[in-house]
């Protein structure tokens, strides 16, 4: 039988206050969606389960002139349904359409997919297309980091036990044309990632692309942007052969990270191949 | 000593109840091990398969994934508060004319999926429905019979509600 304590804070300073004493003994619940099947499996074993789920400092999704605010509590169905990200971080809005089950969107949380670093999280690459850092909370005061580096392996978080994520601050998309999320899983609904990837641009009225961010999650240990894809496009207008070399650059660089493994002959074609099929609205004909 | 147990309040089917069980028991342990209503299936517990769907606080959730817990101060809908064998819910009604139902194993979590999405939205088209039950698996029927189902509960409630 678990000895395992469950601890609802009222607010988020009590929260940081139970985490600067038992952070190290402590998991933090944020939907549970993840957390619930790894102490069932035993996978984890805390002496406390903090959860946060009805914080009110993590809920909420805001846009100021020049950020644009996500709550780590808001949830994927809250992604899904708001009118701001939709405008603002389109790709990070479509990543909800093939995340998992409306029975998990409705539960799962931004912060909770982050704080579990799956290689294969959804939301990441959208956030990191967006420059988005977190706004971590801990008894020393607020710092920020990028999400790009909190993950420090699969499943390895970076981020001291005694912080909290409480919110992640995007670049918002106001000036691009064009974004996409996409994904690759042995299913269409509720399939783990093997591949997914999220892109924003702003293309010119002459098609010249003069902004764009690509970035890849689930086939290197942590989801990243690749500048040498994104540099291969801007600048130019693109031709249908210019996206198929960024791809093929793509699709190299990801295999000089993880070496060749028994999936590199599949994957090399389908990252190259997802590539193209997001990009090629950008080719004027 | 601090306490490994937890006790929560909450709503089940439109009755206030209480309950005391350890931190680690998900809400699905609550329903059919503690409070004994075994129409709540477990099937596969990792939240893929969607027999283990319950409404919680009007929103479709997989009981499997959440701790008891997280029911503290909710309302919580199972299929036992839908209808009874005398007088079943539309949606039920539904089930049985258009043959939604074969083994019935996945059966109260499909139906819980759809009062769900009934209540978000009363005239879904076909896109949504495949939307709110994506989530749960039926091994038997190939889901025909099931969007038949549901349209058709959709087609009555929004006949019976015209003037």
């Amino acid at each position: 039988m678990s000895h395992a304590q469950y601890i609802r804070p009222e607010n988020l300073d009590e929260a940081i206050e139970h985490l600067h004493r038992n952070g190290p003994r402590t998991r933090i619940l944020a939907g549970g969606t993840d957390l619930v099947i790894d102490l069932r499996s035993g996978t984890a074993q805390p002496d406390f389960i903090l959860d946060v789920s009805r914080l009110p400092e993590l809920k909420g999704i805001a846009l100021t002139p020049e950020e644009l605010s996500v709550g780590a509590g808001v949830t994927l169905s809250e992604i899904r349904s708001s009118d701001v990200l939709k405008r603002h971080a389109p790709a990070l809005r479509r990543c909800s359409f093939t995340f998992a089950s409306q029975q998990i969107r409705n539960v799962a949380t931004i912060g909770g997919n982050v704080a579990h670093c799956s290689p294969c999280g959804d939301t990441v690459p959208p956030l990191i297309i967006h420059e988005a850092r977190a706004v971590l909370a801990s008894k020393n005061g607020r710092r920020e980091v990028s999400v790009e580096h909190i993950a420090s392996g699969p499943y390895s978080c970076a981020l001291p036990s005694d912080e909290i994520i409480i919110r992640f601050i995007l670049r918002p998309a106001s000036d691009v044309t064009f974004a996409d999320f996409q994904k690759i899983g042995r299913r269409q609904a509720l399939a783990i990632a093997r591949i997914n990837a999220a892109t924003m641009a702003r293309q010119e009225p002459d098609g010249k692309i003069s902004f764009l961010r690509f970035a890849l999650g689930s086939c290197t240990p942590t989801s990243q942007r690749l500048p040498e894809v994104e540099d291969h496009l801007l600048g130019r207008q693109p031709s249908a052969q210019r996206i198929w070399e960024a791809g093929k650059i793509l699709a190299k660089r990801t295999v000089a990270i993880t070496g060749r493994r028994p999936s590199t002959e599949y994957k090399e074609a389908a990252i190259q191949g997802l590539f193209v099929r997001m990009l090629t609205p950008l080719v004027k004909t | 000593m601090e306490s490994p147990f937890v006790r929560i309040q909450f709503v089940l089917n439109g009755q206030p109840r209480s309950a005391e069980f350890t931190a680690d028991a998900t809400a699905l342990r609550l329903i059919r091990d503690v409070l004994k209503l075994k129409g709540t299936k477990e099937g596969c517990g990792v939240g893929e398969c969607g027999a283990c769907t319950v409404i919680v606080d009007g929103k479709a959730v997989n009981s499997c994934l959440m701790l008891a817990a997280q029911l503290d101060g909710r309302a919580v809908e199972t299929v036992e508060g839908l209808g009874t064998p005398e007088a079943l819910h539309p949606v039920q009604d539904a089930f049985v004319d258009r043959h939604g139902v074969q083994c019935g194993f996945c059966t109260p979590g499909l139906l819980m999926s759809t009062k769900a999405l009934f209540e978000e939205n009363p005239s879904p088209s076909r896109a949504d429905i495949a939307t709110a039950i994506a989530g749960n698996l039926c091994r038997c029927t190939g889901y025909h019979q099931i969007f038949a189902s549901i349209e058709v509960a959709a087609a009555r409630s929004s006949s019976k509600d015209r003037p």
